[in-house]
């Protein structure tokens, strides 16, 4: 790996990285609000545990409450450094806060982070957290393409959203028997052409929200996708639309986008 | 191109999900270790979800399926090109021990920026002690705390023993945890602050030397040196030297920073900065000890001379230990290193 470093490159939201074997793939970095919630619940764990801590070690050391004060005093301290640096080095990137949001820290060329990265990370904690409530780290974050703030500059470390994804399962719009766009394969293919990836993401989701959302706001969306589809993407005849609803247009056109085992064998 | 993205599906769905348990398995490791067949297992899988991922990528109009595919293959990247440090040295006690030889040998290797601490240091002693000799009015604005301004009250209160109700074990003990902490604090600042390109750093060192500076002139002025530095020399030879030493890891943070850029080994690098903070912490722990249970007790319960020669004798060992422990070792290891490149 020493000659072969990955390249990367990161946009606004996402880094970008080209592996050796020529394979891209994107990351999507964590946001400042997100990581904002894991710290303080972290925070409250941490302070949690101590204080647990604390009524036990009182509790044994009743006659003698300065030895108390001496073990909560450096407990503290050494929890509130060694929780974030232990777990993140020995946990897959993630303090509890960071798995509770789905946040995960890694290296910047996409591997897993090593312990003394997190060490370093978590010691730099002191600077990012000058003067008050994070301000140096935060405006650090902010103004970084990789969102990170000293501790990660100097660890080579970023933090990244990492939600569960399953595999796309099966579409209600791959179950119907008959599309009737697909009679029109020129137009058909013509919409394939023109949809852009974000607008084929929009129909999806549309269509499998269809029962989250209440009817007047289904019946407008629908409205509004179809009226944009036919008359800036791909104009299929009057005739047929008119015997179709907006969400029956919307099916058919999924089933091009994404299902099209028929246009391809008209097509061929 | 797929053409028929739901057979490309239904094909290739066994071979994801296979991918999914093995890697769920691996990230479960605290060491992320693999064996030979699941070595190659995950070679081979990888090298199929990289190969859909890009039809994906190129070929279909399915941003779900990319973006799940992508998140794969990131995870089954990282568990593959990771060298995942070996067990026996995250486990092994005698590892860990190696911190008090690996502590002054990387002194010693950086030592040009402890001499650049130092430096700034005594500027700033010469600047506070210059003050408070020839400008009295700064007396108020450089040793804000009275017991740092009247050094003979201060000196008559503590031989009377009227802080002798403060001094009880448990309480000593409890100044130390304190004293550490802060201390602890203060030295991770400094070398934090080396992220400003060393002047954080440097602004902090100066400001400890002129209060150090101040508080010497103005207890010798006084006639009071002899109980001053049997005051502070206990403690104060190694807690002195441990910021001087954070000041040290500032300073080289700073430099790594400058050099990012040429720096073949970040990582390395870094650790040198770890092993800097972990040493100077390990000392202040002494020191914090020293300072509460040790150098609070004055005349006549303990001699002046006493505590003057243990601190002095504290010194000693510590030189010793920062300039010779773990050298002949380098020097065995360099020489024989010479002796295999002549070869």
């Amino acid at each position: 790996m020493t000659d072969s470093q990955p390249i990367r490159w990161a946009t606004t939201a996402e880094l970008t990285i080209a592996t050796p074997e020529g394979v891209l793939f994107r990351l999507p970095l964590a946001g400042p609000a997100s990581r904002l919630y894991a710290m303080l619940l972290d925070i409250a764990i941490v302070l949690g545990t101590v204080n647990g801590v604390g009524l036990l070690v009182y509790r044994i050391f009743a006659k003698a409450p300065g030895y108390g004060v001496m073990v909560i005093t450096l407990a503290e301290f050494a929890i509130g450094f060694a929780y974030g640096a232990l777990l993140e080095g020995f946990w897959n990137g993630q303090t509890i806060g960071k798995r509770l949001f789905h946040l995960r820290v890694i290296d910047q060329s996409g591997l897993p982070l090593r312990i003394e990265q997190a060490w370093v990370r978590n010691l730099m904690r002191v600077f990012d957290a000058l003067p008050f409530a994070y301000l140096v780290g935060g405006l650090s974050a902010l103004s970084n393409p990789l969102m990170q703030r000293f501790g990660d500059r100097m660890a080579g470390t970023l933090v990244v959203r990492q939600t569960p994804l399953v595999a796309p399962g099966e579409e209600s719009w791959t179950r119907q028997k008959y599309n009737s766009f697909m009679d029109y394969p020129t137009i058909a293919m013509k919409l394939r052409r023109a949809a852009t990836p974000e607008l084929a993401s929009l129909v999806q989701d549309a269509l499998r929200r269809r029962n989250e959302l209440a009817s007047y706001a289904r019946r407008e969306i629908y409205r509004e996708l179809a009226t944009y589809l036919q008359c800036e993407i791909s104009p299929f005849p009057d005739e047929l639309v008119e015997m179709l609803s907006d969400e029956q247009y919307l099916i058919n056109t999924a089933g091009v986008l994404f299902g099209d085992q028929r246009l391809s064998r008209v097509h061929r | 191109m797929i053409l028929d993205l739901e057979r490309f599906q239904t094909q290739a769905r066994p071979r994801w999900s296979s991918l999914e348990s093995l890697l769920a398995a691996l990230e479960g490791r605290p060491d992320h270790r693999l064996n030979p067949v699941e070595a190659e297992q995950l070679q081979e899988l990888y090298a199929q979800a990289a190969a859909d991922l890009n039809r994906v990528t190129h070929g279909a109009l399915a941003p779900e399926l990319r973006q799940y595919l992508e998140r794969l293959v990131a995870r089954a990247y990282a568990e593959l090109h990771f060298v995942p440090p070996t067990r026996s040295e995250l486990w092994q006690p005698r590892r860990w021990l190696r911190i008090f030889t690996v502590f002054p040998e990387t002194f010693r290797r950086q030592s040009r920026y402890f001499a650049l601490a130092v430096l700034i240091t005594v500027l700033g002693c010469a600047l506070g002690g210059l003050a408070v000799r020839y400008d009295p009015a700064s007396v108020d604005v450089l040793l804000p705390a009275n017991y740092l301004r009247n050094p003979g009250q201060r000196v008559h209160e503590e031989e009377q023993g009227k802080n002798q109700d403060l001094h009880s074990t448990q309480s000593e003990a409890a100044f130390s945890a304190q004293l550490i902490r802060h201390n602890i604090e203060v030295a991770m600042l400094a070398a934090a602050l080396g992220v400003t390109f060393g002047i954080g750093t440097a602004l902090l060192l100066f400001e400890n030397g002129v209060l150090l500076g101040a508080v010497a002139v103005r207890y010798t002025q006084q006639g009071f040196g002899l109980f001053m530095t049997a005051w502070l020399l206990p403690h104060g030879v190694f807690e002195i030297p441990s910021i001087l030493i954070a000041g040290q890891a500032g300073f080289y943070l700073a430099r790594v920073l400058l050099r990012r850029r040429e720096d073949r080994d970040v990582r390395q690098s870094m650790r040198e900065w770890l092993v800097l903070i972990a040493g100077t912490a390990m000392m202040l722990v002494w020191a914090g000890m020293m300072e509460a249970f040790f150098s609070q007790h004055h005349e006549p319960v303990l001699p002046y001379g006493f505590k003057v020669a243990v601190g002095g004798a504290e010194l000693a060992l510590l030189t010793v230990y920062l300039l010779l422990i773990g050298r002949r070792k380098t020097d065995a290891e360099a020489h024989a290193r010479v002796l295999s490149e002549n070869k």
